[in-house]
């Protein structure tokens, strides 16, 4: 293994063309340096999608823990995201309840039914409007709010708290004002769960909250608190860029669409969606052992990063992976992740944006149309998806 | 060593497994549909849900420990019989197994 060449060095890239344009850049480090050092985001970067799911299924030599992220400061906590082995399995089975199938089936997916009926319902026709704005993000916040068990949130307070939090956890600058807006994020929220933990105690429910203070052997109520946060940062940005995602994929394919319509098959849409441009592009993992990848020591005390947008782009498992192409026969991304920490909303995603969203806005307006695809912004570099998407709903 | 997988309308595919390899890892590498193992078998996802044959339950043994919360979570109806294939892990007795698929796993 001491033989081995560490990866090399590139100092050419810069974080504004991986927020900007990063596919073409990951299509040319598939085929020309897959293992590579990027000396702007200090990470080393893997870009092929069999070391991307090896990394995150060898969680004994890829740890969460990676302490010098700003995660923490963020969420003045430790959250589950970022722990391993036992501890993390314990918090994140203490939460599991409230996102299982049999749960959503009975209690999310027909309020979310509802609730996109009202969502739908106040957004108005015949002209041009943010799809993205005024619909993805609400009702990704709305949901959320819910499930995690803290309703008496509003819409803006849930995207308010989740982009701090987002940013601060984002701060590797270690800039004083991001934290600022974290710190103040977080008062809020304190307060507002400090309220709604005596009401799920008086009168429990199947939100998460409710499942983790009620459980028979509670976490510890800060470790509580902490997971509640890292719920409201990581489940808001998914499912509002897939679903902005998935519909502009199936208005710029309007032979697609006829056929999702026909058939029936909007989960197909979703899946391809989400691999086409997975809401989470990277993760960090820290090396714990000197370990080999594709002839390359990465040595211990490393941090590799596994980018899925491009493991999901990879041309050994996906023909022409720059197209959205719902008609895959197979579709084996990892937009999801892979391990331990395989998203735990993933079941929540596909049964509401999948299952129900996807269908309920088509069906209520069947002539919706994007004027002008060109306009349509992509930004991102950690998180990636659409950041307007103005359709006229006919 | 082999393995036959029945899918829900019937059709039985049977594929090569090496042993020490699990059920799931053997089927999603010779793309056998219903089976998706998203976690990679990590018992995260409840993505390789799957009912062992009656004849090969006992040689098969009974649920790993967290297997059941996992199984609490899979899409299609759980029953005595189900496992999830990423923690049954092929060894000389289970040679010619028969694993049969549920209707969905998603």
């Amino acid at each position: 293994m001491l033989d081995l060449p560490i990866a090399p060095l590139d100092e050419t890239i810069t974080i504004d063309q991986l927020t900007l344009a990063p596919y073409p850049i990951y299509r040319r480090l598939r085929a020309e340096a897959p293992v590579l050092r990027v000396k702007s985001v200090g990470r080393t970067f893997l870009t092929k999608a069999a070391d991307c799911k090896f990394v995150k299924d060898t969680p004994a030599i890829f740890s969460s823990d990676d302490p010098n992220t700003p995660m923490k400061r963020a969420f003045q906590a430790h959250t589950l995201m970022r722990k391993d082995g036992p501890e993390h399995m314990a918090e994140r089975m203490a939460m599991a309840p409230a996102l299982m199938p049999k749960t959503i089936q009975e209690v999310w997916a027909p309020l979310y039914r509802r609730l996109v009926d009202v969502y739908l319902d106040r957004l108005p026709r015949g002209e041009v409007v943010d799809l993205h704005k005024l619909l993805s993000g609400p009702i990704a916040a709305r949901i959320l709010a819910h499930i995690l068990g803290i309703p008496e949130a509003t819409d803006e307070q849930m995207i308010f708290w989740s982009q701090a939090l987002i940013d601060g956890a984002g701060n590797f600058g270690w800039l004083p004002e991001p934290f600022v807006i974290s710190d103040h994020a977080n008062l809020e929220m304190d307060a507002l769960l400090a309220r709604a933990v005596e009401r799920v105690r008086a009168e429990p429910d199947r939100s998460a909250l409710s499942v983790m203070v009620n459980a028979e052997n509670p976490i510890p109520m800060s470790q509580i608190v902490a997971n509640i946060k890292i719920a409201i940062g990581g489940g808001i940005n998914e499912p509002r860029d897939a679903l902005s995602t998935i519909v502009f994929g199936l208005l710029t394919e309007p032979e697609q669409l006829e056929e999702v319509r026909r058939t029936g098959k909007w989960g197909a849409a979703f899946e391809e969606g989400v691999r086409w441009v997975a809401p989470i592009q990277a993760s960090s993992r820290l090396v714990l052992e000197d370990v080999e990848i594709r002839g390359f020591r990465i040595p211990r005390g490393d941090t590799v990063m596994t980018i899925q947008a491009s493991a999901n782009h990879d041309e050994e498992l996906f023909d022409h992976p720059e197209r959205f192409d719902i008609f895959r026969v197979r579709n084996p991304h990892q937009a999801f992740g892979s391990g331990p920490h395989h998203c735990g909303g993933a079941h929540v995603a596909r049964r509401t944006v999948g299952a129900i969203m996807l269908e309920a806005l088509f069906e209520r307006f069947p002539d919706m149309s994007l004027p002008d695809p060109g306009i349509v912004m992509w930004r991102g570099f950690g998180f990636r998806g659409p950041i307007n998407l103005p359709v006229k709903l006919g | 060593m082999k393995i036959t997988f029945v899918a829900a309308d019937g059709t039985r595919t049977q594929v090569q497994a090496r042993e020490g390899d699990s059920v799931m890892h053997t089927a999603v590498q010779n793309d056998v549909d219903g089976i998706i193992g998203e976690c990679g078998g990590s018992m995260m996802c409840a993505t390789c849900h799957c009912y062992v044959d009656d004849g090969w339950t006992e040689a098969v043994g009974g649920q790993e420990e967290g297997e059941s919360d996992l199984l609490d979570c899979a899409a299609s109806e759980v029953r005595p019989t189900s496992r999830l294939s990423c923690q049954i892990r092929m060894r000389a007795e289970l040679d010619g197994i028969v694993i049969h698929l549920p209707e969905s796993q998603l």
